[in-house]
């Protein structure tokens, strides 16, 4: 039996001819705690989801044990060992803590007292303290974790995949997961996690593997590592050959404050989030996953709502607003574009010119009972035009349209309304290069004629081309803010992750 | 009825008038430390105003009336009272404020006996002086309860007793043009205006005569105070302390304040400060949060410095600060001269100066 538990050599996986991960080479010792880090879009997940059977390689080997595999569910991957603890985790939360661990495991006669009786022996084993006839909807996210890797360890496991296992936990929880993970260690249990937060890939892990753009890039020793090191290897790409060019010589000046968020709250994800955005300019937002940035534009947009108690206080035009629904902020001059369009963004089976004016009808004073199919698609085809909607036909449907088209279809719902402020949650998100080039025109546009426009993006080189100024978000709040001019990737990213 | 509901339930939920909130620090006031790498011009007990003919600068110290040359201080008079104001004038006078109370016009710095003498009985607190475009005198006077010195008490307070009037030499009257102000502090001649600063609603207003006041720049995250003219147009505005969520939280809870105002030395309310970190008596000085299971050590600010650039528009263009960690705090005054902007620091007891040139590129502005 080799040191290594797990290898995979010239990893690929295309997603529509795209590269999610590109040769990537990886190897998992026994007992070891490996730590996956790089930016969003780096490949970490894929990678990982490569390990646990949720997607199957394009190309390469994929061994356990020296033994070649190629795990095509989740289920083929779990018989090899292998056990993925997912950010939004797998429990169903209308069964026990019991049920859920012995899911998928029934036997053809189940007694619940029994299985309540070997699930309260199995979680003391592990010192967790979970009641094992707790529903899990009603327990916390820390507690929802010690059930998934409970469940993981049950099903002997001798790999577990972590993905942001830390996100969602308090600072306390966090200390005892460290323990946890540790001593699955001792068991002799392997372990990859995702991680965002370099300090705790530095204090946990024993090696760390950076990626970036789908390629792997450095795997070392833990301890050879610092966080400038890190931050290095993540974002050490040449700008100059990357899609967006080269980097501002000149930002917009600011024009009135359309937007002041003070003191914005909404647990756990929005703490104390404070922040302005004025007129004719672009201000970019930056943060990881977690860092309450698409959260507070929601509030802002009436999509969620910040704490019932001192949840903060949102100004437009510098005059206090308080949205519960959208309806009423898309009437106040608010545009949110969502990051995720196949879930909020349009109705995929109806035609492009229906969807845009979709947006239109949140801006009528009491709606409509009536709507003109003349009036539709003129609406829709003047926007087609202007943002280059390519699509076969008038009628072609939204599902029909490739990712940047569809994309755009979703911009245009949002101008249509005319709002003074636009917020666009990661614009370019699967979306084709030809495409990002006309969306990234589209913003720059919308700047020069004096909106203010909110570009959330999760990816360093887009932010830097198209911000003037860029705000950091981390762990719920805005903490350091940069001209376009003196920014820099590393200053970037050294602000979003300490 | 309805008025009364609505403030149990925003006390309630904090929101409302009862939110907690204080706006950030971004976009033209981003912080940095540009005013802690201002030259010390003078180190003295109580400079309290400047003002300048363009040439000659001249600083208000306590009761002293003090000629600036480099960094040298050379008295030219002295009062029986605090100088509160100084202005210079159109025909090469000065005007002195004297304890709030009192303004008096000398046809030059070093003249014996003032040509004019305002002493209206509704003068409480003034604590600007500036040239109206017309050759008159504006002058801002912040309460009408407290002196000049117990400007704390009048924000604990709560009191909307701000006045602006305009000092008629000629005819040696004097027309109230605003009242109601939350502690008017610092005016300068605008269109054909003035604009004043509102230090307890943290806003500039434009006061005309038979106009109300009109909001020019609101939501600042700081209390105003005196506005200068900048030769490239546009203004200089002083900030004489930052606002925290402390006090904003302070100043919702009125059995607290009275209790504060009643039974503590005022050296150590729960107050704004115009320097801090002088006595281990301070307030909430042993603050901390638990962080990954650390203990942080933490604290709100207590004082702050800052100058903001504001455009011909009275918007911010950028601004000027000394943080925290910063010595330089509590700035009360900032006016132009020559290639120089001259500050007074009130906390530390200094008049600093920071050249000019480049100031505007390094911001972007």
């Amino acid at each position: 039996m080799t040191d290594t538990v797990l290898s995979l050599r010239k990893a690929t996986k295309l997603y529509a001819g795209v590269p999610a991960i590109e040769g990537v080479d990886f190897d998992l010792r026994r007992g070891e705690i490996h730590a996956l880090v790089g930016e969003n879009g780096a490949g970490k997940s894929t990678l990982t989801k490569v390990m646990a059977g949720v997607v199957t390689l394009t190309s390469g080997d994929m061994t356990v044990d020296g033994a070649a595999v190629a795990p095509r569910t989740p289920l083929e991957a779990r018989n090899l060992g292998i056990a993925m603890v997912f950010q939004e985790n797998s429990l169903v939360p209308t069964m026990t803590v019991a049920q859920n661990l012995v899911l998928g495991q029934e036997k053809f006669y189940n007694r619940l007292r029994g299985i309540y009786i070997a699930a309260q022996q199995f979680l003391q084993s592990l010192n967790f303290d979970v009641t094992p006839t707790a529903t899990v909807g009603a327990l916390g996210a820390a507690k929802k974790q010690m059930v998934e890797i409970a469940r993981a360890v049950l099903h002997k496991a001798k790999v577990i995949i972590f993905d942001e296992p830390t996100a969602s936990l308090t600072p306390e929880e966090k200390k005892y997961f460290f323990d946890l993970v540790r001593d699955l260690k001792k068991r002799g249990v392997s372990i990859v996690f995702i991680s965002h937060a370099l300090e705790e890939a530095l204090l946990l892990a024993d090696r760390i593997t950076v990626l970036r753009d789908g390629k792997h890039v450095v795997t070392d020793d833990a301890a050879k590592f610092d966080r400038a090191a890190i931050v290095q290897a993540m974002v050490g790409r040449d700008l100059s050959n990357t899609l967006y060019g080269v980097r501002k010589n000149s930002v917009r000046p600011a024009g009135a404050r359309v937007l002041t968020v003070q003191n914005l709250k909404m647990a756990p994800m929005v703490k104390n989030n404070s922040l302005s955005v004025f007129a004719g300019q672009i201000t970019g937002v930056f943060g990881l996953v977690g860092a309450g940035r698409t959260e507070t534009f929601k509030i802002v947009s009436g999509v969620l709502k910040r704490d019932f108690f001192h949840g903060g206080e949102i100004m437009l035009h510098d005059k206090p607003v308080r949205y519960r629904v959208p309806a009423p902020a898309v009437k106040a001059g608010i545009a949110y574009v969502t990051e995720d369009r196949k879930v909020e963004g349009f109705f995929e089976t109806s035609s492009i010119a229906r969807n845009i004016y979709l947006g239109l009808l949140s801006k009528f004073p009491r709606g409509r009972m009536m709507l003109s199919r003349r009036e539709t698609n003129a609406v829709g085809k003047t926007w087609i035009e202007r943002l280059k909607v390519r699509a076969i036909g008038d009628e072609a449907k939204v599902v029909e349209l490739s990712g940047g088209n569809q994309q755009k279809v979703v911009i245009a719902k949002s101008l249509v309304q005319e709002p003074d402020l636009i917020i666009f949650d990661e614009p370019t998100r699967g979306v084709d290069v030809g495409a990002i080039v006309e969306i990234h025109e589209l913003i720059n546009q919308l700047a020069d004629e004096g909106k203010a426009v909110v570009v959330i993006s999760s990816y360093l080189p887009e932010i830097m081309a198209l911000s003037d100024r860029i705000l950091v978000s981390r762990q719920g709040k805005v903490v350091e803010e940069f001209s376009a001019l003196e920014a820099t990737e590393e200053k970037i990213m050294y602000a979003a992750i300490h | 009825m309805i008025a009364a509901v609505r403030e149990f339930t925003n006390r309630f939920l904090g929101r409302g008038e009862a939110t907690i909130t204080v706006p950030s620090f971004d976009g033209a006031l981003k912080p940095n430390q540009r005013l802690e790498q201002a030259v010390t011009l003078l180190e003295c007990e109580a400079p309290e105003d400047l003002a300048t003919d363009g040439r000659t600068l001249y600083l208000a110290d306590g009761r002293r009336l003090l000629r600036l040359d480099g960094g040298t201080a050379t008295e030219i008079r002295s009062f029986e009272q605090p100088i509160t104001a100084l202005c210079m004038l159109a025909n090469g006078g000065i005007a002195v404020a004297l304890a709030g109370r009192e303004v008096r016009l000398f046809a030059d710095p070093a003249a014996g006996e003032p040509t004019v003498t305002f002493a209206d009985a509704a003068f409480n607190a003034i604590n600007a002086l500036t040239p109206a475009s017309d050759g008159a005198l504006i002058a801002t006077d912040g309460s009408v309860t407290c002196g000049t010195d117990d400007w704390a008490r009048d924000l604990m307070e709560l009191n909307r007793g701000g006045r602006v009037f305009r000092l008629e030499p000629r005819t040696r009257s004097i027309t109230p043009l605003a009242s109601k102000l939350g502690y008017a502090f610092g005016a300068c001649a605008h269109g054909d205006g003035v604009l004043v600063s509102e230090s307890w609603r943290h806003r500039l207003v434009l006061v005309r005569d038979a106009h109300a006041p009109q909001v020019v720049l609101a939501h600042l995250p700081v209390y105003p105070s005196r506005l200068s003219k900048a030769a490239g147009g546009g203004y200089w505005l002083t900030a004489f302390t930052a606002r925290t969520q402390l006090i904003e939280f302070v100043l919702r809870e009125p059995a607290y304040r009275r209790r504060m105002m009643a039974e503590i030395d005022p050296a150590y309310w729960v107050a704004p400060r115009l320097r801090s970190g002088f006595s281990f008596k301070e307030p909430m000085q042993g603050a901390h949060i638990k962080t990954m299971g650390v203990i942080k050590p933490w604290a709100p600010p207590r004082s702050y410095g800052l100058v903001i650039r504001l455009g011909e528009d009275g918007k911010p263009l950028y601004s000027l600060h000394s943080r925290v960690d910063g010595v330089n705090h509590g700035v009360v005054a900032a006016i132009e001269v020559g290639s120089d902007l001259v500050l007074i620091a009130k906390g530390p007891g200094r008049v600093l100066k920071l050249p000019l040139a480049g100031l505007a590129e390094e911001f972007g502005a």
